[in-house]
């Protein structure tokens, strides 16, 4: 994906020529409909919200200022409204409350370990269970490859307060999973 | 051979990096540009009509200023007639206009402040309508 595509398509877009944002969404859709899904975990509603970040981000288009790169903008953009439609509708997993997500019932697999997708599940779920300041900073962070910097961008909030959530978040997700965690994972090698 | 898995934290960033990737549905594309090629082709929005709204917009800032303006001076007066040594005994000032005249006097404030209140109402029925009907 090169920015200079980006920054192409967007002028021709902005010079009326509409079909240039096909390119736009062709580039953009896979990474638009994961970081949805990521927030909601619904198939159909992560289309459905990154279609409206979409149509968000072609109406304001020419607010883009070129000294941030494109991919940040349209980052920044969905997430905000991502952010809003999951504060309107809650993802199912959402709703949830923290002390409700339990162990997995079969948490021992026959060898003594987790069941990997288990675990995966139940620590998804307790992710979805976190107030939604910590919630969002761990999707965003995972979501872009561990970088503080971008998902502090995405989120518009400083560094520092992304840190301070992701740590405040991963301390919360560890006192409610300490057994599912704390249980050595016997793994071939 | 077995080895074991490493601390907490590390566990957590392993299960969470290690998040599926979803393909968007063949047709996405397709109906995010019909979405766009819809926005583009709709009318633009109807800009709000300040310079008709402009008048109705002052009267009833001003009706707004002077409610408020008397309501300060009542509850000044009320405050003022409180704070006398003979309110216990006679009627606050803010009160005397309406208990402390005749009846006939009474009469004639309530049908005055009436009158106003219908020249008020119709004035503002008037310029709905007339902007309403585009005619200001």
């Amino acid at each position: 994906m090169s920015a200079s595509d980006d920054q192409t398509d967007v002028e021709r877009v902005l010079a009326g020529d509409i079909s240039a944002f096909e390119g736009i969404v062709r580039r953009w859709q896979g990474p638009l409909v994961n970081l949805a899904y990521r927030f909601c975990r619904d198939r159909g509603r992560a289309e459905e919200m990154a279609q409206e970040a979409f149509l968000r981000a072609y109406r304001a288009l020419g607010q883009w200022r070129k000294d941030a790169v494109f991919s940040t903008w349209l980052f920044a953009l969905a997430t905000n409204l991502y952010r809003s439609e999951l504060r309107r509708i809650p993802a199912r997993i959402v709703s949830v409350s923290l002390e409700d997500i339990a162990e997995p019932a079969d948490a021992r697999a026959s060898d003594g370990g987790l069941e990997d997708h288990d675990r995966d599940l139940a620590v998804r779920r307790a992710v979805g269970a976190l107030p939604a300041k910590y919630r969002e900073a761990l999707i965003l962070f995972y979501f872009h490859d561990m970088d503080v910097t971008t998902a502090a961008r995405s989120l518009g909030l400083p560094e520092g307060t992304v840190k301070a959530r992701l740590f405040r978040g991963r301390e919360i997700l560890r006192s409610k999973l300490p057994q599912l965690l704390a249980v050595p994972r016997l793994k071939e090698a | 051979m077995t080895r074991l898995s490493g601390h907490d934290e590390g566990e957590i960033s392993r299960i969470l990096s290690r998040e599926e990737e979803i393909l968007p549905s063949s047709g996405f594309a397709i109906s995010v540009m019909d979405a766009v090629r819809r926005e583009a082709a709709a009318p633009p929005p109807i800009p709000f009509p300040w310079k008709r709204a402009l008048p109705g917009l002052v009267v009833g800032g001003f009706a707004l200023a002077l409610v408020f303006l008397t309501l300060v001076v009542a509850i000044a007066q009320l405050l003022r007639a409180s704070t006398s040594a003979h309110f216990s005994m006679s009627l606050p000032s803010v009160l005397t206009p309406i208990f402390g005249l005749g009846l006939q006097r009474n009469l004639e404030i309530a049908a005055s402040w009436t009158v106003l209140a219908l020249l008020v109402a119709f004035v503002s029925v008037k310029l709905s309508m007339r902007l309403a009907s585009g005619r200001v």
